[in-house]
């Protein structure tokens, strides 16, 4: 298993140095700011979005469900990242991988941009399927770009995709657990003309 | 790298907190045009708002991703290196671009908890800005909104539909303070069996 997905990174990370516009682009993609940013503000356009009012309710209520999943996946990542401390692809592999970005300090497993990726798109979903096929697109995208630059194996991508969904099914259920707290808070914004 | 990292997570929160604030008044406006909301429009004309979020998205990117060409950072030489730490202080060529904001944060990138603070006060920023334009643009288009919103006891978002953040937020704490306990009770009563609160309070709001 582990051979296979050195072999699956070597492979995909071969790809670059070939196409400067591709390498150029991956960079961008896999930035920390780029994608991350855009997961927020979809979170955020979610909140405002929504024709009538009860539309408006479910949206602001999942959006805020995906906020709390997108912190949850951080905090989940962190304590497996404490219980398994798997090495950083360019670590194991130094002669065979393009390294095309810094070199991150922290364990491998999972894949902690792609969890949060995953946890907002979905919730978005659980809104809407075409909205939530745009984002869940650009949290694979996200992920690919890190393995393609090699910061990561695929499986750490596969496992932080799994995180973020598993995390914002739990969140959910947290919501049910909490009511009527999540829609006290939406009635609250309401109430300073925010919701 | 030969510099404070202190000297580069100010370089970078400046630049963030610009990135954020122009994404997120961007994408503000672009949600409340297809919502209708028009309390929050930076101009009376919903075509004009939503070209003028797009722009803003549009500029926040080639900003903070331009700014290396032109802002002396931690971004010259070598920066097409992945080792953050073999760069020199000075402005990015062109061929350095992509990889210019690639900084681990214990060199001074961000980290998560300093991107989600950052974030908080540009969204901030960005729904105050709208609101102070949108009360302007609102203004500017009394005639058919005063219509509108005569005898409209909405609130919130939907009552921003037809007044200014300002007329707004009274009639919305006004609804507010009135509704909530009733809110509340009939929340605790209509939560499904796996609520807590319904546990905890369920009988006493009986």
């Amino acid at each position: 298993m582990n051979s296979m997905d050195a072999s699956l990174l070597i492979w995909l990370n071969g790809l670059s140095g070939n196409i400067k516009f591709l390498d150029d682009a991956m960079r961008l993609i896999a930035s920390d700011y780029l994608m991350p940013l855009a997961f927020s503000l979809s979170m955020l356009g979610l909140w405002f979005s929504g024709k009538t009012s009860s539309q408006r309710l479910t949206y602001q209520i999942t959006a805020l469900i995906g906020i709390s999943a997108l912190s949850i996946s951080n905090i989940v990542v962190w304590t497996i990242n404490s219980l398994w401390n798997r090495p950083r692809p360019f670590l194991d592999h130094p002669d065979e991988l393009n390294l095309l970005f810094y070199s991150p300090t922290d364990p491998s497993f999972p894949a902690n941009p792609v969890a949060i990726g995953f946890a907002v798109a979905a919730a978005g979903w659980t809104v809407n399927r075409k909205f939530g096929l745009w984002l869940f697109t650009a949290a694979s995208l996200y992920g690919f770009s890190r393995v393609y630059v090699g910061v990561f194996y695929p499986t750490d991508i596969v496992a932080g995709a799994l995180v973020g969904i598993a995390v914002y099914r739990f969140t959910s259920y947290l919501r049910r657990a909490l009511e009527p707290l999540v829609p006290m808070l939406v009635r609250l914004a309401r109430g300073f003309s925010v919701g | 790298m030969s510099v404070n990292p202190n000297d580069v997570r100010n370089l970078f929160e400046s630049h963030y907190f610009l990135f954020a604030f122009l994404s997120s008044l961007g994408t503000l406006q672009i949600a409340v045009t297809s919502s209708g909301i028009r309390g929050l429009w930076l101009t009376p004309y919903c075509r004009v708002t939503r070209w003028l979020g797009i722009f803003c998205i549009i500029m926040g990117i080639l900003i903070f991703f331009g700014q290396p060409l032109f802002v002396d950072g931690p971004w010259a030489e070598g920066s097409v290196q992945a080792e953050s730490t073999t760069r020199e202080w000075g402005i990015a060529s062109w061929d350095e671009l992509a990889g210019a904001r690639n900084v681990n944060d214990i060199h001074g990138g961000l980290d998560g908890v300093d991107q989600a603070f950052w974030f908080s006060l540009a969204v901030i920023s960005a729904f105050a800005v709208s609101v102070f334009v949108g009360a302007l643009s609102v203004k500017a288009d009394t005639k058919e909104i005063r219509v509108d919103a005569k005898g409209d006891v909405t609130d919130g978002l939907t009552g921003l539909g037809h007044r200014s953040y300002f007329s707004n937020l009274p009639i919305s704490m006004r609804n507010f303070r009135l509704e909530v306990r009733k809110f509340w009770r009939d929340g605790v009563r209509s939560a499904d069996r796996w609520s807590l609160i319904q546990l905890i309070f369920g009988g006493s709001t009986e």
